[in-house]
């Protein structure tokens, strides 16, 4: 019971750089654009985070600026795919490579890796905290935790009730016709790459800052990538992402958890779960559910105006 | 309503062009392209990365004449550090080939890291248990090593054919899966009792790529040539390079005239991983003598590049290794005597890839600057 009690009340945690993660993704992927930078936007928010906190020492500062920090290195992204009208996946290569070796670099310049830091603290809401079980579960975590289900709440109201939201899908579904209503492609994907990624480096920044306290050299191990597999398992709808970001960070949660308990299995197996569940993941989307039906229509597809179709 | 579309949005021939401060910009897509134009730009492309290269190198405290001094005086000053470029251009070149062949027809494979891991284990487990010949025992190794790779790409060549699962994430997941068996090996069955180190014991010298006779250059970089040669036959010459580039132009039009899309599309995937494989095996018998924990890093990434600056021309795919190779040399050097760190030499790649991509615009596009007139 006590393992069980444990292990749950740490899926919040785990589960909170996912699901921030793949809703920047959503947002992005909603307006047309291929988002495969998400690894190397993670890196840059938590090295952001942890350098921002060593300087301030004020955690929640620091998320602040790991999102911002993801939102500049953006606009490279947004001027090549929207403005240069790159090929997305080499563009979106060359991100994860170029905030690989930027985040590595800045981070051993600034002295900031591998240093222990004073992370984001447990925030429990005083009467509803003491109640066993429950209490440890849902109401004795940071204040991302809490502020998640709202960020989500958001978005969907944004993509589905505001007139912003249409016009973003419309951009996604089909650039041309978008573009013959007066909406402008070009602002409304550079804005959607540029917020996308402000949440990606969030979420990046909350790996560092409230759940590892350290930075160290490719430290979101694959996250960025397990989110953009968690998108289209999602099929593009929120919720149905958080679904899957609670599913694998439950998973996260237990591995440190089990070899605690004295189950034998060897180390390095128990580190490939996440892999390849993420794989199951994306063949049991693939076999149920046509993934297609719910992509946005133009994704990947440059708008090029001048070319007629 | 179609009156009302025809007042509102009057047919023009012309869009309105941009308006940009003082003048306009006017884009417009260009129907022939001459490759010597091609080659100008893009070539006009690489020195702005190179460019934006050395600003970045003269934040980091190097200075102007130290970078001439690294990346081009001390490279080509001895012929011991023009064979250390060479050592590097080997698996380079072999990274880069296998990038080629599975980009040239659409499937992106960004698990050659992994693909390398099971070339490298496969052939590892040839030299372990000591079988075969000794006089064959490096021919069994690097055929050990092809069908390492081809295995660990079959996985998801399969999921995508069948399933049609992204190929992207599903190759790159299986790095970490990889690269986590590799580390099972390592630090258990494998261990090299001898060593502090997570190594596997050192091959023994019949399992190494030997010195070809001039400086330490190994017959790691021939075997990558005949590759390069054997690549561009295959993808130029070959009935399969035919079929390969009808399903690089048009997939759809392939399909309708009957090709076999999934034969090609396995076909060119399981070559690619066979080829990272034999990366493996080269990096491995070749520069470090045994399987070490971190043989294969970084090396997703410079083929990606590789073939991508070498418009997936497996001769190209020579010249650019090279250069890479030399970027790598100065890179370690700048790690020693300047205490950049390694990651650098990353950072500079992503700085050429996204040049030479951005370059690529004014390629496809004739831009017309129109000054605002009175």
């Amino acid at each position: 019971m006590d393992f069980l009690v444990n292990w749950i009340s740490n899926i919040p945690g785990f589960a909170v750089p996912f699901a921030l993660a793949s809703l920047g993704l959503i947002l992005t992927e909603k307006s047309g654009v291929l988002s495969l930078g998400a690894e190397g936007f993670m890196l840059m928010g938590a090295m952001a985070g942890v350098g921002a906190v060593i300087v301030t020492a004020e955690p929640l500062l620091a998320l602040v600026v790991a999102a911002l920090a993801t939102a500049l290195i953006s606009l490279i992204f947004a001027g090549l795919v929207v403005a240069l009208r790159v090929n997305q996946v080499i563009a979106g290569l060359a991100m994860v490579f170029l905030c690989q070796g930027l985040t590595s670099l800045i981070g051993a310049e600034e002295g900031w890796t591998s240093r222990a830091i004073v992370g984001l603290g447990i925030l429990p809401i005083w009467p509803l905290s003491d109640i066993p079980v429950i209490g440890r579960i849902f109401f004795r975590q940071d204040i991302v935790v809490y502020l998640t289900v709202p960020i989500f709440l958001a978005m969907q109201w944004m993509l589905n009730r505001t007139e912003t939201g249409l016009k973003l899908r419309a951009v996604g579904e089909n650039p041309e016709a978008a573009d013959s209503t007066g909406v402008n492609v070009s602002l409304y994907r550079a804005g959607a790459i540029f917020c996308g990624a402000a949440l990606v480096g969030f979420a990046g920044g909350y790996l560092s800052v409230a759940v590892a306290r350290i930075w160290v050299d490719g430290m979101a191990g694959g996250r960025g990538w397990i989110a953009i597999a968690l998108v289209i398992f999602a099929r593009w709808h929120p919720w149905r992402a958080l679904l899957g970001a609670v599913i694998f960070g439950g998973i996260e949660a237990l591995i440190p958890r089990v070899a605690a308990v004295g189950i034998q299995v060897p180390q390095y197996f128990m580190l490939m779960t996440p892999y390849v569940a993420t794989l199951l993941v994306m063949v049991w989307a693939a076999l149920y559910g046509n993934t297609r039906l719910d992509e946005p229509g133009a994704l990947g597809r440059p708008h090029v105006r001048e070319e007629r179709r | 309503m179609a009156s009302e579309v025809e007042i509102r949005a009057p047919v023009r021939t012309r869009r309105p062009p941009r308006r940009v401060g003082l003048g306009r910009i006017n884009l417009e897509i260009r129907q022939h392209v001459t490759p010597w134009r091609q080659a100008l730009v893009l070539f006009g492309g690489l020195v702005v990365g190179l460019v934006a290269t050395a600003v970045v190198l003269m934040t980091a405290g190097v200075g102007l004449p130290a970078i001439y001094d690294e990346f081009v005086v001390s490279i080509f000053s001895s012929s011991m550090s023009v064979s250390a470029v060479l050592i590097q251009t080997g698996p380079l070149l072999v990274v880069g080939l296998s990038a080629a062949v599975a980009f040239k027809v659409r499937f992106w494979n960004i698990g050659i890291e992994g693909q390398m891991i099971f070339g490298s284990i496969f052939a590892t487990f040839v030299a372990i248990h000591d079988i075969g010949p000794e006089p064959l025992r490096l021919v069994l190794m690097l055929v050990a090593a092809t069908l390492g790779g081809m295995l660990w790409i079959l996985i998801p060549a399969l999921l995508k054919l069948k399933l049609g699962v992204n190929e992207i994430i599903s190759t790159l997941l299986l790095n970490y899966v990889a690269f986590n068996f590799l580390l099972y090996l390592l630090y258990g069955a494998w261990k090299d009792p001898k060593s502090a180190f997570p190594n596997s014991e050192q091959y023994d010298a019949v399992e190494r790529l030997s010195p070809i006779g001039w400086e330490s250059v190994t017959w790691a970089l021939p075997v990558a040539l005949v590759l390069a040669v054997l690549c561009w036959w295959l993808l130029n010459i070959s009935r399969f390079g035919f079929l390969a580039r009808f399903v690089d132009a048009n997939p759809r039009m392939a399909a309708a005239v009957g090709i076999p899309i999934g034969t090609v599309t396995l076909t060119a995937a399981l070559l690619s991983g066979a080829i990272s494989g034999i990366g493996g095996f080269v990096v491995s018998a070749g520069i470090e003598s045994r399987l070490t924990q971190s043989f294969f890093l970084g090396y997703t990434f410079s083929g990606i590049l590789i073939a991508f600056l070498a418009r997936n021309n497996p001769l190209f795919a020579i010249l650019v290794a090279a250069f890479v190779g030399v970027l790598f040399v100065a890179g370690q050097s700048l790690q020693v005597f300047y205490q950049i760190p390694g990651a650098m030499v990353q950072l500079i790649q992503a700085i050429i890839v996204i040049s030479v991509a951005a370059s690529e615009f004014f390629v496809r596009h004739r831009v017309h600057w129109v000054r605002r007139s009175a």
